[in-house]
């Protein structure tokens, strides 16, 4: 029962990931098309940050960083957890991913939250 | 017979009690048109090696005991035909998978205790009624074509054999168990899939499947496990979030007299003597 909620969660971030990383493809990869910059400019430290400032792209990528972590790394704990572990070796590696998972997710966080409150030159 | 060829044997041999591993040896067939795997195994029996140890009984594909190991892959040997095989070496192993008792025979104890695991019967959630029906339990062609070819499975463990991910986790339900489990799930006089769950919705279970397909490809009876097991995960998601099955049809006793009705109704009248 725990297994199957986990893999529907597995399964039902996938369209989330999918929207979400277009959404990341839109604000970041293609900014030079969708805001007209120049490729060095839509590269640059200045414009990075006032990417960073909108309301919009924070949320993307907090949302982003949980479903694409929360996809990766239950695939990663499918494929470690196929070999023929002890019950408590395999007890070890869900809890090492978990707690791999949250850190990572914190210092995602962290970070996508810097980058929203970062002042220029102050 | 016309002999059409002369094919070598590579057999893998290994008796535990004279063997610390296994080893292999070679003979010489001569094949003719038609002959299968099997044959080809019980003329070297009788004409080279007596101690050559197999498993098979209906040399028909039914009884499902001679699934071996035929040039790195798993099949019936009965119903595979050497110069179908397009090999002048044909080797042969016991399945993979299984632990091996001697020469080309596999323990299939665990395929049996899978099968076991996950309850292959009607689950009704009236006991006695499972046991007395109070009459029949209808089921229209339509409710029987969703689980049909599913009920072809001969348990011969070649699926199993074939199967990537219980080469690695010898503890994966696999694909006999788990189209066995959604045989009976997706059958309209069963409720069982919630009472599955423990086994085939758990770790082990239907999601260790990464639809490699190999099981499906391998499966001497078209019967596709493959497609069983993604029915399956798709059923246990659906009951787990309250929306599947909720309960097995009851019996449905259908009077004699409207049985008798619906026969004059479809067939003539019974002659009578002059
Ligand atoms: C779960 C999926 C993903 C997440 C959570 C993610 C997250 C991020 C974040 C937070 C940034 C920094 C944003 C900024 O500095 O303004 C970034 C930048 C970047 N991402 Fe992703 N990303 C993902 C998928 C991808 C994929 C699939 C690719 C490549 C195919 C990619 C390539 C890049 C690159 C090249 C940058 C640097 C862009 C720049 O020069 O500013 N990312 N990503
Ligand atoms: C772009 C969108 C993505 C799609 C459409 C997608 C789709 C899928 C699907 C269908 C599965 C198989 C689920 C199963 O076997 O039950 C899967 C597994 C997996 N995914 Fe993704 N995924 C995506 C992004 C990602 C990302 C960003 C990562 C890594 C951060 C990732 C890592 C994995 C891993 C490790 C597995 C397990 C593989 C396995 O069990 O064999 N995926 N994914
Ligand atoms: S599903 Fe096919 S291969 Fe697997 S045990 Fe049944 S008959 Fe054999
Ligand atoms: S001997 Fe019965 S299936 Fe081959």
């Amino acid at each position: 029962m725990r297994e199957t909620r986990l893999w529907s969660l597995h399964i039902l971030v996938i369209p989330i990931i999918l929207v979400l990383l277009g959404a990341h493809f839109a604000l970041m990869h293609y900014a030079p098309i969708f805001y007209a910059l120049s490729v060095e400019k839509a590269r640059e430290f200045s414009t990075m940050i006032a990417r960073g400032k909108n309301i919009g792209q924070f949320v993307v990528y907090i949302l982003l960083l949980a479903a694409g972590l929360y996809h990766g790394l239950y695939g990663t704990r499918g494929i470690l957890r196929e070999l023929p572990w002890s019950p408590a070796l395999a007890k070890l590696i869900d809890l090492g991913i978990l707690i791999f998972g949250i850190a990572i997710f914190a210092l995602g966080v962290y970070v996508t939250w810097w980058t929203f409150n970062f002042e220029l030159g102050g | 017979m016309l002999v059409a060829k002369t094919i070598t044997f590579r057999i893998r041999r290994f008796d535990p009690e004279t063997d610390s591993a296994p080893h292999w040896d070679s003979y010489a067939v001569n094949v003719f048109e038609g002959m299968t795997v099997l044959e080809a195994l019980h003329q070297i029996k009788a004409e080279q090696e007596p101690s050559l140890a197999w498993r098979s009984s209906c040399r028909m594909g039914v009884c499902g005991s001679c699934g071996m190991f035929v040039n790195q892959f798993p099949q019936l040997a009965c119903q595979t035909q050497v110069l179908h095989l397009e090999a002048d070496i044909v080797s042969v192993e016991p399945l993979p998978n299984y632990p091996n008792v001697k020469d080309l025979v596999p323990d299939l104890q665990p395929l049996v205790e899978k099968h076991a695991e996950v309850k292959p019967y009607i689950i009704h959630p009236d006991l006695k009624e499972m046991r007395e029906p109070s009459g029949e339990f209808l089921q229209t062609p339509a409710e029987r074509e969703a689980f049909s070819q599913f009920t072809y499975c001969i348990k011969c463990g070649v699926c199993l054999a074939a199967c990537p991910t219980a080469a690695t986790d010898p503890a994966f339900l696999g694909p006999q168990a788990l189209t066995q489990a959604y045989r009976y799930s997706a059958d309209n006089r069963d409720s069982g899939v919630h009472s599955r769950r423990d086994s085939v919705g758990a770790f082990h279970g239907a999601y260790q499947c990464h639809m490699a397909g190999a099981c499906s490809h391998a499966c001497p009876k078209g019967v596709d496990p493959a497609l069983a097991i993604q029915l399956l995960k798709r059923a246990l998601v659906l009951d787990n979030f309250g929306f599947g099955k909720k309960e097995s049809q009851s019996a449905k006793v259908a009077p004699l007299a409207d049985v008798v009705k619906e026969l004059e109704e479809f067939a003539p009248p019974p002659r009578t003597a002059e």
